[in-house]
């Protein structure tokens, strides 16, 4: 009964998070499906490993800690070996429209910019720009210090901001490049 | 420098990851895997998420690192607290010198009982030990060994001269003599110093026997025996007296034939120079023969106590060199710990650095 039980939590987790989680592993590792593949991983992993859940870490960041790790190990094993990226062919269909060709330009201007970014950065930008997670949390997320995560966002922006896309996108009057403060 | 705006940076990312759906199978792939695992394991629950293998791992990683540091560690740890003697010179220098039986090494030892090994010929071994061996069962001959060596003694007390009598006694009892002996007996502002030379000479069967019994007398600072197979070099010492020999006979049977005084006055010359020839090398034979009958060693005696000149000093000059002197040994003794101190802390740094990894990944690895 105990493990029915405990599966009817795994259950909630996916209902609440699976989505969000894996359209953020997407955005980390570029391809749908490694990212369902490092999801599923995760969550399996945080269900293994509930228990160390209540005295270290709130839910959030401790899920978003399991799913990083995971497409950290993606990344470290099986995606060198093969093109990481695939290309946003959705993003290509998606711009049928000529009302938001432009919007979808600069996402995947961005997309591209963001598959740029060493994993490290990118990681931290997925996680505060796409999560909504704090400094603190994802300080918490990837095990590092919040002074540090602060540092990678400064410089995953910068790095965004030169991006040859995003030159050109912040020379025409499309106003998505501007000035401001770390 | 630009930077990208947030709210437009939010609502790429938004748009990239909201551009596909996410199909709800892999959800379900989720739960079917728990049940699984839930039904295979019963109610056993990891706690924490840790590869055995990757932990396994860690802790060979971290008790090879163990090993190898102590491995380094220790060997240099035990060779701190100044000169020692390693127990294979310790064995040698107070214990009987045994002479190889072909006569080609011999051993010098340092001062801090380091050995080191020479050839005497300065012939490789191997082959020239095979010709040697060769020449030797051609000619029908035991081995002639040409053995010579010194020892440096330095003895207790400040007189040498009874020494003197102690060695020409156990060069007497191996059936030897003493060649010759000097002695300097001084003082310097150091102390009062002897210093003295025995050469001695025994059968050379009991040159190693006599080595052995002379390093029991006093301390052995060095050694060094040299033992030359002059095998050869006798045999072809022989030959050429037997050649010449040969020729002489011949000419003694020449000048029966002689029929002028001419003819016999040239013989005359010739057997003259052969005769010369091989008086020689009789001479150069049997001092060949004395040196392989016979072994020579030097023995170099020294005093090892100094009897300071200035006996005695006043409070305040002794006062001022005890301080000058324990300042000293106090710095000595700080740099000769540094090394070890330094190996040390670079050692425990490393296994903390070590540790501090294997934690961060196991705790990583946990969730």
């Amino acid at each position: 009964m105990e493990g029915a039980a405990d599966v009817s939590d795994l259950g909630a987790w996916l209902a609440s998070g699976y989505p969000q989680s894996v359209r953020t592993a997407y955005l980390i590792l570029g391809n749908r499906l490694d990212a369902e593949d490092a999801v599923q991983e995760a969550y399996l992993r945080a269900w293994k490993s509930r228990d160390s859940l209540d005295n270290e870490f709130s839910f959030k960041p401790w899920l978003y800690r399991v799913v990083v790790n995971s497409c950290n190990s993606k990344l470290r094993t099986e995606i060198p070996h093969r093109d990481r990226r695939s290309s946003a062919d959705h993003l290509d269909d998606a711009m049928s429209d000529d009302d938001v060709s432009t919007r979808f330009a600069l996402s995947h201007d961005v997309f591209s910019a963001l598959g740029a970014l060493p994993a490290h950065l990118r990681i931290v930008v997925v996680l505060r720009y796409y999560a909504d997670l704090s400094e603190q949390e994802i300080a918490v997320a990837i095990g590092r210090q919040p002074g540090t995560v602060k540092s990678r966002l400064h410089e995953a922006r910068r790095r965004l901001a030169e991006h040859p896309a995003l030159r050109s996108e912040a020379s025409s009057d499309s106003a998505a490049i501007q000035e401001a403060t770390p | 420098m630009t930077m990208l705006d947030e709210e437009t940076l939010i609502n790429a990312l938004r748009d990239v990851a909201d551009s596909f759906e996410v199909s709800k199978d892999g959800a379900d792939r989720i739960l079917i895997k728990a049940r699984d695992s839930t039904s295979e394991s019963g109610s056993s629950r990891m706690v924490g998420f840790v590869r055995s293998p990757s932990r396994s791992r860690t802790i060979l990683a971290v008790a090879a690192a163990v090993l190898v540091v102590g491995g380094i560690s220790l060997p240099l740890m035990r060779n701190e607290g100044g000169p020692t003697v390693t127990s294979a010179a310790k064995k040698v220098v107070h214990g009987p010198l045994v002479v190889n039986g072909t006569g080609l090494t011999g051993a010098t030892f340092g001062s801090q009982g380091t050995i080191y090994y020479s050839t005497a010929s300065g012939n490789p071994g191997v082959v020239a030990t095979s010709a040697k061996t060769a020449v030797r069962a051609a000619a029908g001959l035991a081995p002639r060994i040409e053995s010579s060596g010194s020892v440096d003694l330095r003895v207790k007390g400040g007189r040498i001269e009874p020494l003197f009598a102690t060695l020409s006694k156990l060069a007497s009892g191996d059936g030897g003599t003493v060649i010759s002996t000097q002695a300097m007996v001084g003082t310097r502002t150091s102390g009062h110093f002897a210093y003295g030379i025995v050469v001695l000479q025994v059968p050379q069967r009991a040159f190693s026997t006599l080595v052995s019994q002379v390093q029991r007398v006093g301390h052995a600072t060095s050694i060094n025996i040299s033992s030359t197979d002059v095998t050869g070099q006798y045999v072809d010492l022989r030959a050429r007296i037997s050649a010449q020999e040969a020729s002489r006979r011949q000419y003694l049977t020449i000048m029966t034939r002689a029929g002028s005084i001419s003819d016999v006055l040239a013989v005359q010359r010739q057997l003259d120079t052969i005769q010369s020839q091989i008086e020689q090398l009789q001479g150069q034979l049997n001092v060949l023969n004395n040196q392989t009958t016979y072994g020579s060693l030097t023995v170099n005696l020294t005093t090892s106590t100094r009897q300071p000149m200035v006996a005695h000093r006043s409070g305040l000059s002794k006062a001022w060199h005890d301080a000058i002197s324990g300042f000293v040994t106090g710095f000595e003794w700080l740099i000769r710990i540094s090394g070890p101190v330094l190996f040390a802390v670079l050692c425990l740094g490393a296994l903390l650095a070590l540790g501090r990894f294997a934690w961060r990944v196991t705790r990583r690895r946990r969730i």
